[in-house]
């Protein structure tokens, strides 16, 4: 095995400006597709076992430095079609991140364990007998410890999470410290633009870094444009190096015995499409999941300054369990583009007041187990997100939206907003119901955006009903493997990044 | 259902008759996902307005002389300022903001925004007997309202048109020391950049027999 070469900072990547052919072939043991959460930890665990390992990433490389801390300029250079992808009817905002080190570089930090009862879901349903608690908890322990993942800590709660965590405790609802993967957390709020002085452990800082001291390349700008199989094997990528200009720089093949798809629940499916690989089930693209979100802002007779501090402190999970409404209360900070487009007051002098009293507002993040009614698929030739909050569901967020309006009275709001297309406004509980019930779930009615896409790759027993098997290998093609949320047979509630660490780990674990 | 609700299901109807399958198309949610719901191709304008003979300052390339305008309209009408310590709206590049935004659009959705723009401009002249660029404050933002109350072609397009135009205000740092909002930080802090976490010490399998993680 090779030295070993770990660097105290940046990150050895290959891109579009660094390619002077027209034409590359590499050859390698395992080609990932994605840097983000799957490619980053499936690339290392494999490349520290010896394994010949090249990582391509679709996105730019942006070293944490360049990092601006302005979230307009952020979604524009960072996310998933510049921040603007959306499902179909434009509804619900679908953030993802696209650059080297993906969703992790742009998420909020919070880490969860897939919760017990989602394991047993999918035993249960999906035939995934060996996804127990016992077998994933080393898993999690091994993430945990890589990514340096703990309780927040007192100083780590922010005025809005303190406030929040008072209304909780009067409520008599169950409230807890996140968990985070931070060392340090320099306290300025800036998660979703990118975390500028490394504190957060995404993967740009960690299991990338460590996946290059073991060997593996990384190469940004280069988009996956075939998956090679023959005979019912994969066999490597083709893809494309396209600068930033948007002009192609090269045609890359690299030749691999097993390809590992990690770009994410909406790219992975798409690709698996365009190549009409693996889908004998017909289930590739389908029950693709979530987590539709609401924030809800409200105000505070004191200032909050909800952009200062560690941006995600506490939340309620008094209603976790779907027996107990299937629905989590996260408290979250905000800046002030984000909070504009959060609430409407009202049109004109009311926003305007609205935002004069952007420092005494806060937020509540609502996260539903939704159902896995989604699809993502190709039409005319682009890609299309397929997907409206379900019925069935729309009773969840309902209750989950009166619980947001609740905590906040009782955190000592003054007035709630209900993210919706019209002005509503909640001031006390005699409104919540009125203001809740008259709700329509109808497309643009109300303001979501999601974090967590995931469910369009269905792991399970069954090729008849799955994409792969509870190793991450694809039914149908051997040596083709999927790494990242669109594995997930359902939603599950929380932040799914440590899900899908730890997925990751135990499907590389097993390849290798 | 009131008489502006009538009119707009009509407007909404007519409108869709000449769309083609493309018919609803994604609208963003902030100003920076924009995309629009819209049909085929563009239609005259219903009536003319005295801005359409105004042109458009040099540094508008990526708008049209009507999205100029509208866009320019909605500033006024949904930014304003007066009484407050907020900044003057025409002392932030709104409009250019907006044009960035729309920039990183690809064309064909571009093209959709482009025809919804021009619908909600025009659709004014249903309810008010004129273009929305040539609308008065008052009347603009009751526009706004009744739409935000109205079908789906509606709430998607007022929509669409406020973020676009609180995004490109907020985003301005000239916006923010009067709400007390600290924007970036850490170079102003003086934080320390941590680097790469440490390489974990995790004994390859074969030393550890590891086979369960």
């Amino acid at each position: 095995m090779s030295e070993v070469q770990w660097r105290s900072s940046g990150l050895p990547v290959t891109e579009a400006k660094d390619i002077k052919q027209g034409s590359l072939t590499l050859d390698a043991d395992v080609v990932i597709v994605g840097s983000g959460a799957g490619g980053a930890v499936a690339g290392y665990e494999l490349a520290r076992r010896g394994k010949k390992v090249v990582i391509l990433e679709a996105g730019p490389y942006v070293p944490s430095k360049e990092f601006t801390e302005r979230f307009p300029d952020s979604l524009e250079t960072l996310y998933q079609d510049h921040g603007g992808q959306t499902n179909k009817s434009g509804d619900l905002l679908v953030l993802q991140g696209a650059c080297v080190g993906g969703s992790t570089v742009v998420n909020g930090c919070v880490c969860f364990r897939t919760p017990d009862f989602i394991l047993q879901d999918w035993q249960r349903d999906f035939g995934l007998s060996d996804l127990t608690s016992e077998e994933m908890a080393p898993y999690f322990d091994r993430v945990e410890k890589n990514l340096s993942i703990e309780d927040n800590k007192e100083h780590e709660i922010a005025r809005h999470g303190q406030l929040i965590r008072a209304g909780a405790n009067k409520l008599g609802w169950s409230v807890k410290p996140f968990k985070r993967n931070i060392r340090d957390c320099a306290l300025t709020g800036h998660c979703l633009s990118g975390c500028k002085t490394e504190r957060k452990q995404s993967m740009l800082v960690s299991y990338l870094p460590w996946a290059t001291a073991h060997g593996a390349r990384i190469f940004a700008d280069t988009r996956v444009t075939e998956v090679l199989a023959e005979g019912g094997r994969a066999r490597g990528v083709r893809a494309e190096v396209t600068g930033h200009d948007g002009a192609k720089v090269a045609d890359m093949t690299v030749n691999a015995e097993r390809v590992i798809l990690a770009a994410g629940a909406v790219q992975t499916p798409l690709l698996l499409l365009k190549n009409g690989l693996a889908n004998r089930s017909g289930q590739v693209g389908k029950n693709f999941a979530c987590h539709p979100s609401l924030y809800v802002s409200a105000r505070y007779p004191k200032p909050v300054h909800a952009w200062r501090g560690a941006m995600l402190g506490v939340y309620v999970d008094e209603f976790l369990h779907p027996d107990n409404g299937g629905f989590v209360l996260e408290d979250g900070g905000a800046g002030l583009v984000e909070l504009s487009m959060t609430a409407e007051p009202g049109t004109g002098e009311p926003f305007m007041a609205f935002m004069e009293d952007a420092k005494y507002l806060a937020g509540l993040v609502t996260l539903i187990h939704d159902h896995n009614v989604g699809t993502i698929r190709w039409e005319d030739g682009r890609k299309v997100i397929d997907y409206q909050l379900a019925n069935s569901d729309f009773p969840s967020m309902k209750r989950a939206l009166k619980a947001a309006a609740r905590l906040h009275l009782a955190s000592g709001a003054e007035e709630v907003y209900v993210p919706s297309s019209d002005p509503r406004v909640i001031r006390s509980e005699a409104d919540i119901d009125s203001a809740v019930e008259g709700l329509e779930n109808q497309p643009q009615h109300l303001r979501m955006v999601s974090y967590h896409p995931q469910g369009s790759c269905r792991m399970g027993a069954d090729p008849d009903a799955s994409v792969v098997n509870s190793d991450g290998e694809t039914h149908d093609v051997k040596g083709l493997y999927v790494a990242d949320a669109s594995l997930l047979p359902t939603s599950i509630i929380v932040n799914p990044q440590v899900t899908v660490y730890a997925l990751a780990t135990r499907i590389a674990q097993r390849m290798a | 259902m009131s008489p502006q609700q009538q009119t707009a299901r009509r407007l909404s109807a007519a409108f869709q008759q000449g769309v083609t399958r493309r018919r609803f198309l994604k609208w963003g949610l902030v100003g920076s996902a924009g995309v629009a719901a819209a049909a085929a191709g563009g239609f005259a304008l219903l009536r003319r307005s005295p801005l359409d003979d105004r042109p458009k300052p040099d540094w508008a390339d990526g708008l049209s002389r009507q999205e100029y305008h509208l866009f320019d309209r909605a500033r006024v009408a949904l930014l304003p300022t007066v009484g407050t310590d907020l900044t003057p709206s025409d002392q932030v590049p709104v409009v250019r903001n907006v044009q960035g935004i729309l920039g990183f659009m690809d064309a064909a959705t571009r093209k959709d925004v482009a025809t919804g723009l021009t619908l909600f401009d025009n659709a004014a002249v249903v309810f008010h007997g004129k273009r929305f660029v040539d609308l008065d404050e008052a009347t603009a933002r009751d526009y706004f309202d009744a739409w935000s109350r109205g079908n789906v072609v509606q709430r998607t397009l007022g929509t669409v048109i406020k973020q676009l135009t609180y995004t490109s205000y907020w985003r301005d740092e000239s916006t923010w020391g009067p709400v007390e909002f600290d924007g970036p930080v850490s170079e102003r802090w003086g934080i320390a950049y941590l680097g790469n976490a440490p390489l974990p010490d995790q004994p390859s399998d074969q030393a550890t027999g590891e086979g369960n993680a």
